[in-house]
């Protein structure tokens, strides 16, 4: 076998036993690459109603065909397992298909080791961590790194194992040991898993760490065609002058331009523009200040990743890994700090906790909220005063909420829905759907972005329908790409360009094009390649055109066309779809919280948009009749029998069930 | 310009640790993906974003030629020093001679190898060619080998020896001659 190491490890930690299993070529074209093994173990193994502190929640770690090869940006692991913080309207108690992508090079080094998947079940009598030298599996004493920070955690595990830096680490820090719902895995010391809670689910199993060294090498099935098509791929990459600028600005590159755009979630997401933010928070001027170095994932010749020194103030001294735009904005004007500094401390803060920088920020901004709205005063909080703009308590509140140190951050540590839940105040300022705080940019703003959060699989996300192309800038220059979407549909395409740019703002187009950006990023998600890049900066096509032929050259399946690889991103967003189902979670849960029907955004270019409910309703028949889901939204029986994934049928008419029995009345 | 008079020069500062040089390296030689079997390895020392590729740098008194007892490490006609791995024992010799410890073990063969700057290929070679958007790696003629280094370093004292006014323009300004 070429490209997919064959082989995957499942760990018992309950009965401290390893099993290696073999899998056969039709299981890798049925579920392709990392996020597809992922989904599918994670559907068939949990039950509806389980807890995902449960020690039998499979905790996944997988890497695709292309990981950790010459393939540009094929440096991505996808962790996944039954989430933590993700519910359904019905109950805080029901969750969700949970997963999360990383960079680093865990991914490259666990397929060298010889595994597409590690699946870790049980639960440990006492603090474990996972070594993993090729072949010989152990399953060592953690107790003396339990309670240590991420940097921490990873030396003194390296150390212990012989301090050989081909060692990869992925870890948890406190916020994970202690069940925080958002906190994130962290491998090679910086590289985060963040969303969806992972964290948590390895602390649960009194998982520490896994280590990783491996030796072999990953084969090509047609070396020379690989080489020549990786190198297409790179070039296009090293003239691309947005690559060219990502590298030098990292991805702070986007925020001036988000912020004119009204992109940026300032005050706990009730406006998408904070003024003079360029003059605080521009990519160039942080480079200029505070970047040491780039630092790359596994094979990415762009390197966005930063690391950071500060060089005087009162934080003169501070070095940290990051950080990235999404970290800065949520910990930043998400809640209205201009205080540049103590934003790059606290980004290195989360990541030494080990906790999700946008659920965190959220956390913050959402008590902010309440305490600006009079819902929570100091008698609530045990003498703790967090207003907005104050980063210096903000900083404090961030280490009590992974140590659980005060009761109050230990509800926050909840994550924001169960925390209003707690408290009985807030509900309607969480921005979030299906109990995952969204990322720091305001749905109102454009209506695929939109409807992609809502339907999204893991609960309110950006990036599972990557929808950037519906913007201005990026459907004039990808017009060819907007024309393949809309091919079957020649009046939805000129709609698209009626009213452009305006379309934006529009329900119209926008079921047809979500279901076709979901897939298309599901082939990077599978093949695991980043998603940041080929399509926007490389000119290379989307993601399915650069990667599918890749993915036929290093595995030699000259079976999965284009088409066959399209069906195969179906199945798995079926069966991600499927796992909400079985809990009764369908059309209930597509939907945002009130504020962005009823209120306009205030400030900035956007101001006056907001969603329309009745549109809102239409946009989502379409979007299950393009899937061939039923009217709502469940998984109609013909679909899982053309999918090939017939054993979801009865798990279905037990989600419609319960959805019958709680929805309807 | 003959391709001998070309080397892979190194700057540890612009390497962000991806990689990509071993991955090159390993898919031109091998036909397969992995550390192991590239010739040029990355030492990392992540916690402090610190990143130093190792390759063989072809010294021109290369002490792996001398030390060899079978006389295997040679010069090739682009300047590179290799393993010719038919009289190569796998002693390792050159590993412990070699200051940098560049070579490293074919991990099929057992015997050391090392960058051959990939001889015959047109494009150069391909470690330099994955780390066109960081520098960290380039290949480039010898005379030039120390130019990116030197313009940095001058890069910083430039401010000191700028024009200030017209009298450090013109050294002369403002004296009298045949005085």
């Amino acid at each position: 076998m070429h490209g997919w190491m064959g082989q995957r490890l499942r760990v018992d930690l309950t009965n401290n036993k390893v099993e290696i299993e073999k899998l056969s070529p039709e299981y890798y074209r049925k579920w392709l690459g990392a996020r597809g093994y992922n989904s599918e173990v994670v559907y068939h193994e949990t039950w509806e109603g389980m807890d995902p502190f449960d020690p039998a929640n499979p905790l996944c770690f997988a890497a695709g065909p292309l990981v950790g090869t010459l393939a540009p940006l094929s440096g991505r692991t996808t962790v996944s397992a039954r989430s933590p913080i993700t519910c359904s309207e019905r109950s805080t108690d029901t969750h969700g298909h949970g997963d999360t992508n990383m960079g680093g090079s865990f991914g490259p080094v666990m397929k060298y080791a010889g595994y597409d998947q590690i699946v870790v079940k049980g639960k440990a009598e006492k603090p474990v961590y996972l070594w993993i030298d090729d072949d010989k599996i152990e399953i060592r004493d953690a107790s003396k790194f339990w309670g240590m920070g991420v940097k921490e955690g990873t030396k003194k595990i390296m150390k212990e194992l012989g301090d050989d830096p081909d060692i990869r680490v992925a870890i948890i820090g406190p916020a994970g040991e202690n069940l925080v719902r958002f906190a994130c895995v962290v491998n090679s010391f910086s590289s985060t898993g963040g969303r969806t809670g992972m964290g948590a689910v390895m602390g649960s199993k009194n998982l520490k760490a896994i280590a990783i060294r491996g030796s072999k090498p990953i084969t090509i099935a047609k070396p020379e065609e690989f080489e020549k098509a990786s190198w297409v791929l790179r070039n296009k990459l090293h003239e691309s002058p947005s690559a060219i600028r990502r590298r030098d600005e990292g991805s702070m590159d986007l925020f001036d331009a988000g912020n004119a755009g009204g992109l940026n979630a300032h005050r706990n997401c009730s406006t998408g523009f904070m003024p003079d933010l360029e003059k605080y928070y521009a990519g160039y001027l942080w480079s200029e200040k505070y970047q040491f170095r780039n630092k790359a994932c596994w094979s990415c010749p762009v390197a966005c990743g930063r690391y950071t020194y500060i060089k005087e103030g009162k934080y003169a001294g501070f070095h940290c890994s990051g950080p990235e735009m999404e970290s800065v904005c949520n910990l930043g004007p998400r809640i209205d700090t201009y205080d540049v500094p103590a934003v790059n401390v606290m980004c290195g803060l989360v990541n030494e906790l080990g906790m999700d920088s946008i659920s965190a920020g959220a956390a913050l901004s959402w008590t902010m909220e309440c305490f600006e709205k009079g819902y929570l005063t100091k008698e609530d909080t045990g003498g703790l005063d967090l207003r907005f703009g104050d980063a210096e308590t903000s900083m404090k509140v961030l280490e009590q909420i992974a140590r659980r140190e005060t009761e109050f951050t230990r509800i926050l540590g909840e994550g924001n829905i169960r925390a209003a839940e707690t408290l009985g105040v807030g509900m309607d300022i969480v921005p979030h759907c299906r109990g995952l705080e969204h990322i720091s940019v305001d749905p109102r703003i454009a209506m695929g972005l939109s409807l992609g959060y809502a339907v999204s699989t893991r609960g309110s996300d950006h990036l599972r329908p990557y929808c950037t192309i519906e913007m201005a800038g990026a459907a004039t220059k990808r017009k060819y790409q907007i024309e393949q979407i809309y091919e079957d549909e020649p009046e939805l395409l000129e709609e698209f360009w009626k009213d452009f740019p305006k379309e934006m703002w529009t329900l119209k187009t926008k079921p047809t094009l979500i279901t076709w950006t979901e897939k298309n990023k599901m082939v990077a998600d599978c093949v695991g390649c980043c998603c940041q890049a080929i399509g926007s900066w490389g000119g290379a096509g989307t993601w399915s055109e650069a990667y599918s032929p890749l993915f036929r050259l290093i595995t030699g399946a000259d079976d999965m066309t284009d088409e066959k690889i399209w069906i195969a991103c179906e199945r798995i967003v079926d069966i991600e779809r499927a796992h909400w189902n079985r809990e009764g979670s369908a059309r209930q849960d597509d939907h945002h919280i009130d504020r962005y029907y009823d209120e306009a955004i205030l400030e900035g270019p956007y101001k006056g948009v907001q969603i329309n409910r009745e549109d809102w309703e239409w946009a989502l028949d379409e979007y299950y009749r393009k899937h061939g889901w039923d009217k709502n939204g469940f998984i109609s029986d013909e679909k899982a029998k053309e999918m090939d994934i017939p054993e979801i049928i009865p798990d279905m008419a037990h989600g419609r069930k319960i959805y019958e029995d709680t929805v309807k009345k | 310009m003959e391709k001998t008079d070309y080397v892979i020069i190194i700057d540890p500062n612009k390497c962000a640790g991806c990689h990509g040089c071993e991955m090159a390296c390993s898919v031109r030689h091998f036909g397969k993906n992995g550390t192991f079997y590239s010739r040029i390895r990355i030492q990392e020392f992540r916690d402090i974003c610190t990143f130093i590729p190792v390759t063989c740098q072809a010294c021109e008194e290369a002490p792996c030629i001398k030390v060899c007892p079978m006389g295997a490490r040679k010069r090739i006609e682009n300047g590179a020093v290799i393993t010719n791995e038919e009289a190569c024992i796998g002693c390792q010799a050159c590993i412990y001679a070699c200051p940098l410890g560049a070579p490293v073990m074919n991990p099929d063969t057992g015997k050391t190898m090392t960058c051959d700057q990939c001889l015959g290929c047109e494009d150069g070679p391909a470690c330099a060619r994955a780390c066109t958007m960081q520098g960290a790696l380039k290949y480039v003629p010898k005379y030039q080998a120390s130019k990116d280094k030197a313009r940095k370093f001058a890069w910083v004292l430039k401010d000191e020896f700028k024009p200030q006014d017209e009298s450090s323009v013109n050294q002369y300004a403002g004296k009298e001659f045949g005085a």
